[in-house]
């Protein structure tokens, strides 16, 4: 079952967009739950987001792409 | 829909060094790191990330913001038996250091007549091309590899960076560590996609003193380091367009500098372009063009040509600075003024 990658709605406070920076993985490669696979970054403040399962990775949205809090970002099948 | 499978673990330096830090940490109780903000902030670049965590304030010690005592304290530490990771925040910084950097690590092992070990790895952020002015912005590369008694390496991806810091902590030399703030993985200082790459996650070294050929080519060899390889790349990728087969070296290290390697690939394309971020006169450029002419000159089918910044002062005005900057046109115009 696919498990979608999601940035937090609680990453951050206010309500701005953020950048994906890199995705810390590729298309099609396996991660293990909690392993870093892209790092966004939110006016001068970056985070890592996590892999919310085990499985291979889907890129919706690519490096350099704005994104908002709650954004589907990938997915986990 | 096929999909591609790999275990593919890409990092950027910044968690490439860190990851290194970490994993000698835990092997070796004689590791520690000092800096400032390179503690719960993990670094400014990110580079000591999650260390203080890990580790606690014994062994990731955030100093004051006085690089002339902490620099000092590294080198007595590790003259004491200890192997200090310290941080100069900015390599531009290193005037008020200097002393403890080039007259005690530098040369304390041949003073002892060597009976004392020093070491430390003092990694530091260079370049510029996000504006932060002439104070904050240099790489100084030849500043520190013109001065004997310390090793100096600087890597463009996180491969390297991790295998070379790895390396750099084993060494029982003083070993400089030069990291390019626009390689860093930060995205606030624009980030270069080419050296985010795959990064094993075992302990393993990337020797210091070799270079690596990253793009073979037959008609000019292009060398770099640092941000300087990722230009050489981009070129060699518009000289391809035009017919143009381009070779391309990362140094990886500048004490020991791998000559060998930079002749070699010489004596096959016959043409040499050197690229650094550095000033020009008395640099890096100069010192690669030199050792090849020594060589031989005979296998030069043009005289050399180097890319590097201009002698002033960095400028802090974005159209200035990037003016001043090596990059892939540059690169491209001086193969062409070769072959003319």
């Amino acid at each position: 079952m696919a498990v979608d990658i999601i940035v937090p709605k609680d990453l951050w406070e206010e309500e701005v967009e953020g950048v994906i920076v890199a995705w810390l993985t590729e298309e099609g490669a396996s991660v293990r739950k909690g392993d870093v696979v892209a790092e966004i970054m939110v006016k001068k403040v970056q985070f890592d987001i996590l892999a919310p399962a085990e499985g291979r990775v889907r890129i919706l949205k690519k490096a350099d792409e704005i994104i908002r809090k709650g954004d589907v970002i990938g997915r986990i099948e | 829909m096929t999909t591609v499978t790999s275990n593919v673990r890409k990092q950027t330096i910044a968690r490439a060094m860190a990851e290194a830090i970490a994993q000698e940490m835990r092997a070796d109780p004689r590791v520690f790191v000092m800096g400032e903000d390179i503690g719960q902030l993990g670094g400014v670049f990110g580079n000591t990330r999650g260390l203080f965590e890990e580790f606690g304030p014994e062994r990731v010690r955030d100093t004051p913001i006085s690089e002339t005592a902490f620099i000092g304290a590294a080198v007595g530490a590790a003259t004491d038996g200890m192997r200090p990771v310290v941080e100069l925040m900015f390599v531009d910084f290193f005037g008020v250091c200097m002393d403890a950097i080039y007259n005690l690590m530098a040369k304390n092992t041949y003073f002892s007549g060597g009976k004392l070990s020093i070491p430390v790895v003092l990694m530091t952020a260079t370049g510029g091309g996000y504006s932060d002015a002439g104070q904050h912005s240099q790489c100084l590369h030849a500043t520190f590899a013109h001065l004997p008694g310390m090793k100096v390496v600087a890597p463009s991806n996180a491969y390297d960076a991790k295998g070379l810091m790895i390396s750099a902590i084993r060494d029982d030399n003083p070993v400089i560590y030069l990291f390019h703030k626009a390689l860093q993985g930060m995205g606030w200082l624009g980030t270069e996609p080419a050296s985010i790459v795959h990064v094993p996650e075992e302990a393993y070294t990337v020797p210091i003193g070799k270079a690596a050929t990253v793009r073979e080519g037959r008609d000019v060899t292009i060398v770099g380091i640092t941000s300087g390889v990722h230009h050489a790349l981009k070129a060699a990728e518009q000289l391809d367009q035009k017919g143009v087969s381009a070779e391309v070296i990362d140094l990886r290290s500048l004490v020991p500098l791998d000559r060998e390697h930079v002749i070699n690939s010489v004596r096959k394309t016959g043409r040499l372009i050197v690229v650094d971020e550095d000033y020009q006169s008395y640099g890096v450029t100069g010192e690669i063009i030199a050792s090849v002419v020594e060589a031989d000159i005979s296998m030069l089918k043009s005289p050399p040509k180097r890319v590097a910044y201009p002698d002033i002062p960095i400028p802090f005005s974005r159209p200035m600075e990037q003016w001043a900057l090596p990059n892939p046109a540059k690169i491209v115009a001086a193969y062409e003024s070769m072959v003319k």
